[in-house]
């Protein structure tokens, strides 16, 4: 009750001011406080913000490089991820052709070898063969010849008397011949 | 404890009361806790300041300056135009440190029972309004000479006065502006001192309500005042903002009635935050 009758006090006190003395306000009060606030805006908008402000931009700036930079790697990354799998890819292609490349030449060699193996036995074969021939018509050259030689013996022998060697031969070829 | 109450002899006034002249000069208790108050504020940013120029961080330091770029991305936000944010950005900021630091100060223990002349010493400026008052003003004048800025003098004066012939709505809206104009103002420096004067008033009367238990509930009620006076800095603060980006916002001729009325909506949410 007393603080009611104590506002009353007070309204009815400054009753005979008008309204800007019953709030307490004060031209005087209110210039200088205008005054000073201006001041200290004035400071601090010379002194300290700037500095502030340069610190948080320097931050921001900071970060939105960092986030580049993240990003520029993550970019990095992942192109490098494709090469890689496109580096991959080659390479398995390329191994891939190697097997087939060795592969058709692995067939390749054994053909050729064989076909190299086939002709060298033919060869041999062959000579073989012309060998055989050769030495079978040497041997019956020498037989011949042995014929002949034997053929004059006997002849010799039953004839008894040596005929002309010459004549000889040339009487025994005949009679070989027709031998023959 | 009515009896108890009854001795107690509350002092309570609407004015800050002078403790003494100087030749006619009223010095009065808000003045001279403004003194304090204004001399914490410049010795706390001058230090931050000092401190981040030569590249040396703290906690205190790292806390001021996170305060100080949440403040900078609000106006960022509210302001689109990033040259006049970093222009308004002084004023502002400081509003928001100065009401802040001062609205704090009147949770100072003592707030009734240290007098001299029979006055009471400590009185938070905020609950001054000759401080409140010209906070409003310069926020208003401010805002008028930024309008002046960007709409020239003949466009800020189109936002008020148009011709009742060509388009009798927009003629009512702009008396409405010029209403609107004084009212917030008014509303601002009400605002700010009605909450500053009444948290004080409500920690003298819990501390008689209480007496001695005083110790013990004066805390809470602190407390409250402490996040009371964020808030106020705070709204303080965004007003002068939206005022300022509401009187800009007119540049673009036809389409004002939309922009006001989304910036109309931001300033509603603002002051529902109160």
């Amino acid at each position: 009750m007393n603080v009611l009758t104590q506002f009353a006090a007070t309204e009815t006190e400054a009753a005979g001011g008008d309204i800007f003395s019953t709030l307490g306000i004060d031209w005087q009060l209110l210039i200088l406080q205008i005054i000073a606030f201006l001041i200290l805006v004035w400071l601090l908008g010379k002194f300290v913000y700037p500095w502030l402000m340069k610190s948080v931009d320097e931050r921001q700036a900071k970060i939105e490089e960092s986030v580049k930079a993240a990003q520029e790697a993550e970019a990095k990354a992942e192109s490098a991820q494709e090469d890689i799998a496109a580096m991959l890819k080659e390479a398995r292609k390329e191994a891939k052709d190697i097997v087939v490349t060795a592969k058709d030449e692995a067939a390749a060699m054994v053909a050729d070898g064989e076909k190299k193996a086939k002709a060298r036995a033919d060869k041999i074969v062959k000579d073989a063969h012309e060998q055989l021939e050769k030495d079978v018509i040497a041997a019956r050259k020498q037989l011949h010849n042995d014929t002949i030689e034997l053929v004059a013996l006997a002849t010799e022998k039953v004839v008894g008397k040596a005929v002309d060697s010459k004549a000889d031969d040339k009487l025994i070829a005949r009679a070989v011949k027709e031998a023959e | 404890m009515f009896h108890n109450f009854a001795q107690l002899d509350l002092h309570i006034s609407i004015a800050a009361e002078p403790v003494f002249h100087i030749g006619g000069f009223p010095v009065t208790n808000a003045l001279l806790t403004g003194v304090v108050g204004a001399a914490l504020t410049l010795g706390i940013l001058f230090y931050v300041a000092g401190k981040v120029k030569r590249d040396q961080y703290n906690r205190f330091v790292g806390l001021i300056q996170w305060v100080f770029e949440g403040l900078l991305s609000q106006i960022d936000s509210v302001i689109p135009d990033k040259k006049l944010a970093r222009r308004i950005t002084p004023l502002a900021v400081t509003i928001f440190f100065v009401v802040l630091v001062n609205y704090w100060l009147s949770v100072i223990p003592g707030l009734e029972s240290i007098k001299l002349n029979g006055v009471p010493l400590i009185r938070s400026l905020t609950a001054d309004l000759n401080f409140t008052l010209g906070l409003a003003l310069i926020t208003v004048v401010t805002v008028q000479i930024y309008a002046v800025k960007y709409l020239s003098a003949f466009g800020n004066l189109g936002r008020y006065f148009r011709n009742p012939f060509k388009d009798p709505v927009a003629a009512f809206e702009g008396i409405l502006e010029v209403v609107g104009e004084v009212s917030r103002g008014t509303a601002l420096a009400l605002r700010l001192f009605g909450n500053a004067f009444a948290g004080e008033v409500l920690l003298i009367v819990i501390a008689a309500l209480t007496s001695y238990a005083a110790s013990v509930t004066l805390p809470f009620f602190m407390a409250f005042e402490l996040f009371i006076g964020f808030i106020q800095a705070y709204v303080f603060f965004i007003l002068t903002l939206i005022f300022t980006s509401l009187a800009v916002s007119h540049e673009h001729g036809d389409d004002h009635s939309s922009d006001h009325s989304s910036a109309d909506a931001r300033k509603r949410a603002a002051v529902q935050t109160e």
